[in-house]
């Protein structure tokens, strides 16, 4: 029904340009469209390589990778002090805009007692309004995170973590060697499985003890 | 001077509708949002994108479009004699000009609105075709940046020396002073989007000669196809389950 071959474009690999779905030969049915995906009159074309995803009943996105970060609210994410003004910092997240995070936006603030950061300080922040065109406003806030890593590491270890959804990763321990640990354990867990990534753990562990 | 033989070859041992060999890297800078190394032959360019980031100049932000700025120089080693001034002289403004405007064409920038979008391209061995390289390889960095395209842009040249139409000319066919075609297309779209040439032809001959190069830009395209493809590939297993 999509296209002259049925669902060909469905979990296949696409490039900018290719056309996967042809509105005239779908009749006269609701689809979503999400990420990747471009509408030009009756063709639905992609702009973003990756692979064409489907969830019932009728949504469409291609699956990307890409190093800049899209804002999207409750994100908690890193971001890094550019300046500081009046009512608000402005934070650099690595995404379109900079963002706003107001003064007064922090547990406990009160016009007397405003926070100053340098520039180049480095926050961990949730992003709480997120629009197209707009520049992103932030707030500080705690975040709960399960990783079976972290809980491994946890276990034999104690430091301070801070996890940011636009790339950045924020370890702070009392020894050189544990945030070296630490941070070696995050980047190796890339592309294993929850088990591998706990031997991984372990073979780390088993060197400092 | 005699640029195709009588057996039909040119100076460099091609048939006159031949390309060189092309071959492209993506991720090439790994500091830049995205990137990629292209080559034509012996003309080697690399292209590095970085945005939507951020309006530098608060005066140029365009309300409701991204703002495309691009920069094309010369690497000093890139041609046989050191090149005095790597970007600033008119070449290097006209084809940085000329580069911005086809990317542009094909960006969907009114989806990034008060952003900006830097693409630097720069010649590290020049041997024809500089240009066209330039925007491979600006297409493959900005879909390894993962900005919303229409679609593929590719770029070649073709001219005409010795009554016959040549496909991607090399410096030694493009220094003989005869037409140098370079056209770009949307590959999938089928849609011309740069043309530009110098020297004069006759009507008839200029329709095969570009005729040529829009050849030469489908064979370039499904080549960058596939690097596309197969790079999307490698990341996906990088990732993991």
């Amino acid at each position: 029904m999509e296209d002259n071959k049925p669902a060909s474009f469905i979990d296949q690999l696409v490039v900018p340009g290719d056309v996967v779905l042809d509105l005239s030969k779908m009749g006269n049915q609701t689809i979503k469209l999400g990420g990747g995906l471009h509408q030009d009159c009756d063709a639905i074309t992609v702009t973003k390589a990756g692979r064409l995803r489907f969830s019932k009943p009728n949504k469409y996105w291609v699956e990307s990778s890409q190093k800049r970060y899209v804002p999207c609210v409750e994100d908690t994410v890193l971001g890094i002090v550019v300046d500081s003004k009046a009512d608000n910092f402005l934070v650099d997240i690595k995404g379109p805009a900079m963002a706003f995070l107001p003064v007064l936006a922090f547990e406990g603030g009160t016009r007397r007692n405003i926070p100053k950061f340098e520039a180049g300080t480095l926050l961990y922040v949730r992003v709480v309004k997120a629009n197209t065109g707009m520049n992103p406003e932030l707030s500080c806030t705690d975040a709960h995170l399960t990783c079976p890593v972290l809980e491994a590491l946890g276990k034999k270890l104690s430091f301070e973590i801070a996890v940011g959804l636009n790339g950045r990763v924020w370890v702070n321990a009392s020894s050189p060697s544990t945030v070296i640990l630490v941070a070696n354990a995050i980047m190796n867990s890339e592309s294993l499985s929850v088990v591998q990534q706990k031997i991984m753990v372990d073979k780390l562990l088993q060197r400092i003890q | 001077m005699e640029f195709v033989s009588p057996e039909g070859l040119r100076l460099d041992g091609r048939r006159p509708m031949e390309m060189r060999q092309i071959r492209g890297e993506i991720g090439a800078v790994a500091k830049a949002d995205g990137s990629a190394f292209f080559e034509m032959g012996n003309t080697k360019v690399i292209a590095a994108v970085y945005g939507p980031r951020e309006v530098e100049n608060r005066s140029q932000q365009i309300s409701d479009q991204a703002l495309v700025r691009c920069e094309y120089t010369m690497a000093n080693f890139s041609t046989g004699d050191r090149v005095r001034k790597p970007k600033g002289d008119r070449r290097s403004t006209e084809i940085s000009l000329v580069i911005r405007q086809t990317m542009e064409a094909c960006i969907l920038t009114h989806l990034m609105p008060r952003s900006q979008i830097d693409i630097f391209v720069q010649v590290l061995q020049a041997d024809g075709g500089t240009r066209s390289a330039c925007i491979n390889a600006a297409t493959l960095a900005l879909a390894d940046a993962g900005i919303p395209m229409r679609d593929l842009v590719t770029s070649c040249s073709a001219g005409y020396l010795n009554s016959t139409p040549l496909l991607d000319l090399n410096y030694v066919e493009d220094s003989a002073g005869g037409p140098d075609v370079t056209v770009g297309i949307l590959p999938k779209l089928d849609k011309v989007t740069l043309l530009q040439m110098d020297a004069k032809l006759p009507m008839d001959i200029f329709e095969n000669v570009m005729q040529l190069a829009i050849e030469g830009c489908k064979a370039i395209a499904n080549y960058i196809r596939e690097l596309l493809l197969e790079n999307t590939k490698q990341l996906e297993y990088r990732r993991g389950p």
